[in-house]
């Protein structure tokens, strides 16, 4: 029998891990998503889990040294939060462009300056075109599964990418919760080895990561962009089959709440959607038909499910929690591809943003409802004032 | 929003940081039991790594879904623990209680004398101190596990046990039957409970 346990978002990602039976893990502190390699290094030391455990020297050497694992044909797993996220900005585009599945667990954190601890999605949103599958956790509970999840994905033959497996600093990553924890044997029966299918072998000598001319640049980007057009499908198979064996209720890309007959959803991605969820039971029982959406993968983006759903409801608000200083809407990242999914949909909501849970700020039930006064007077009007709204500075909310 | 019940948990870096949060884990645990909605965390502002450093560790027992989850810190607390009577000295560590809190403290001294050093005593409607330090034990201490981690050792093996058990004499939150269960120092628990010398105000 699964067994239930408290654990937080670090641990359990940690167990995760262990679970999908990780061979080499490549560590360097950083707040908040420390816990994890604490926890597998612990792991490791006691003989529960048999794991190169490599310690690098900053974030930039660690996810080398995992994409070198990946490549050299083992499950590697490695992680980062904040700045340490973006000091290994480099090695993304490598591990993505070798087709190498190595996994990535991030625990965001807000980036430098002012040093600060708190939970901000930028960190790792910045990363979000450098060709890893990406996606959100809202509980600890959905973090050991993503983790699971994210490895059968990324190794299926037909994809073979990286994977950053995200949840929120502190909210999600220290926080214990409920967790029911898998049999081994059904992750066994879930997650077969790993596979390399061109490994780096000094008897069968590969080459790895050439240096090509100009012009065969463009067939290789072309390639990459190709490599995510299958992988929905590969995520639909993956996540009906971890509901089966696993006896959980995952929707592949968007995890709909309360929104039949909703006139308006909140539209976000991780741990706040906690917080979104009880706001939305609270309008309910006051007559206001609100509804929340959760992006369950950014990358890759559901385009199609996005405009099909989001098409249902006559406004939308991006809960953006990260930032893109000087882009199109000036606040935050979801509502450019949220609007770009929407562009061709003959009768489109209205959409704006909100900028809230910046820094680790909590995003609070009272912010939920300034928030849903301006989506149900959009969904009134048919329009939006703004495309950004800055949660305790503009007016309304 | 429903009734939260807030336990504010004030321990030393380091050499208390397990036991702090074990205090915080079992009485989560040992209300979990009792059918009530639990959290137990530690103060993420806080540094655990630091010799000494006073740490905050936090429990929220409610009837109903705790929605407060994220918030940081217990803004309110209902009852404040301290694992080391030093802690009294120098810091408000009542710090946004209301009216008719209560006060526990491991110590061998008295109620009265721990008073002395409470300048906002007026909040409190019961101060209980227990004399855990002879409990405390070196066996199974674990200096990891902060920063997120799980226990490799039991939950409760030390004077967390000892305090919580005293503690059950401050609120219905708490009961000493789910207590035993969920500790793993069961003898700790009923013992603390036993020798706590309690005064209501």
């Amino acid at each position: 029998m699964a067994k239930e346990m408290f654990l937080a978002g670090c641990s359990a990602a940690a167990h995760g891990a262990k679970l999908s039976r990780v061979e080499v893990i490549s560590s360097y502190p950083i707040r908040p998503y420390t816990g994890i390699m604490m926890e597998l290094s612990k792991l490791v030391a006691n003989g529960e889990l048999d794991a190169e455990f490599v310690h690098g020297e900053g974030e930039h050497a660690q996810v080398s040294i995992a994409y070198g694992a990946s490549a050299a044909g083992a499950r590697a797993y490695t992680g980062s939060s904040g700045v340490g996220v973006t000091y290994a900005m480099e090695c993304y585009s490598p591990a993505a462009g070798g087709r190498l599945p190595c996994q990535m667990a991030i625990a965001d954190r807000a980036l430098d300056p002012p040093g600060d601890f708190g939970s901000e999605h930028t960190d790792v949103m910045s990363a979000r075109d450098q060709g890893w599958i990406m996606g959100w956790a809202e509980t600890p509970q959905e973090v050991l599964d993503n983790t699971i999840m994210y490895f059968r994905i990324g190794e299926d033959p037909g994809v073979m990418l990286p994977q950053f497996c995200c949840q929120d600093g502190y909210f999600v990553s220290h926080i214990p919760g409920k967790v029911v924890y898998p049999e081994q044997s059904q992750v066994d029966e879930y997650l077969p080895p790993f596979k390399n299918p061109h490994p780096l072998d000094p008897t069968k000598p590969v080459s790895h990561g050439p240096q090509i001319y100009p012009d065969q640049g463009p067939a290789i980007d072309l390639q990459r962009a190709q490599a995510f057009i299958d992988v929905p499908k590969v995520i639909r198979k993956a996540v009906k089959e971890y509901n089966e064996i696993f006896g959980r209720d995952y929707s592949p890309f968007l995890d709909e709440y309360r929104t039949d007959d909703a006139d308006f959803v909140f539209f976000l991605q991780g741990g706040h959607a906690r917080t979104a969820r009880y706001a939305v039971n609270h309008l309910r029982d006051k007559g206001v038909k609100a509804g929340m959406v959760k992006l369950r993968f950014l990358r890759p983006f559901p385009t199609e499910e996005i405009a099909e759903t989001l098409s249902k409801f006559k406004a939308v608000g991006t809960v953006e929690t990260s930032t893109s200083y000087g882009g199109a809407m000036k606040g935050g990242n979801l509502i450019h591809e949220v609007r770009a999914a929407l562009y061709d949909v003959p009768k489109p909501p209205a959409v704006t943003s909100f900028m809230a849970g910046l820094g680790g700020e909590v995003v609070t039930l009272d912010e939920f409802y300034n928030m849903a006064k301006v989506l149900a007077q959009a969904a009134k009007t048919g329009k939006v004032d703004q495309y950004v709204y800055w949660v305790n500075f503009d007016k309304g909310v | 929003m429903a009734d939260v019940y807030q336990i504010t948990i004030w321990a030393r870096g380091v050499v208390q940081d397990m036991e702090g949060r074990h205090m915080s884990l079992i009485m989560a645990n040992s209300a979990d039991k009792d059918g009530k909605f639990v959290q137990a965390w530690d103060d993420y502002a806080d540094l655990p790594d630091r010799v000494g450093v006073p740490l905050r560790k936090y429990v929220r027992i409610s009837d109903e879904e705790i929605e407060m989850r994220y918030e940081y810190e217990n803004k309110e607390p209902n009852m404040v623990v301290l694992m080391d009577d030093t802690i009294v000295k120098g810091m408000n560590i009542l710090w946004g209680m209301k009216k008719g809190g209560v006060l526990v403290v491991n110590s061998k001294r008295s109620p009265d004398e721990i008073l002395k050093f409470v300048p906002n005593k007026e909040l409190l409607k019961k101060v209980i101190c227990v004399d855990a330090e002879h409990a405390f034990s070196m066996e199974g201490l674990d200096f990891m596990g902060s920063e997120g981690g799980v226990e490799a050792a039991a939950v409760g093996a030390g004077i967390s046990a000892v305090i919580a058990g005293a503690a059950v004499h401050g609120t219905d939150n708490l009961t000493l039957d789910s207590l035993v269960a969920v500790a793993a120092n069961k003898e700790g628990a009923k013992e603390g409970y036993e020798k706590a010398v309690v005064k209501d105000l």
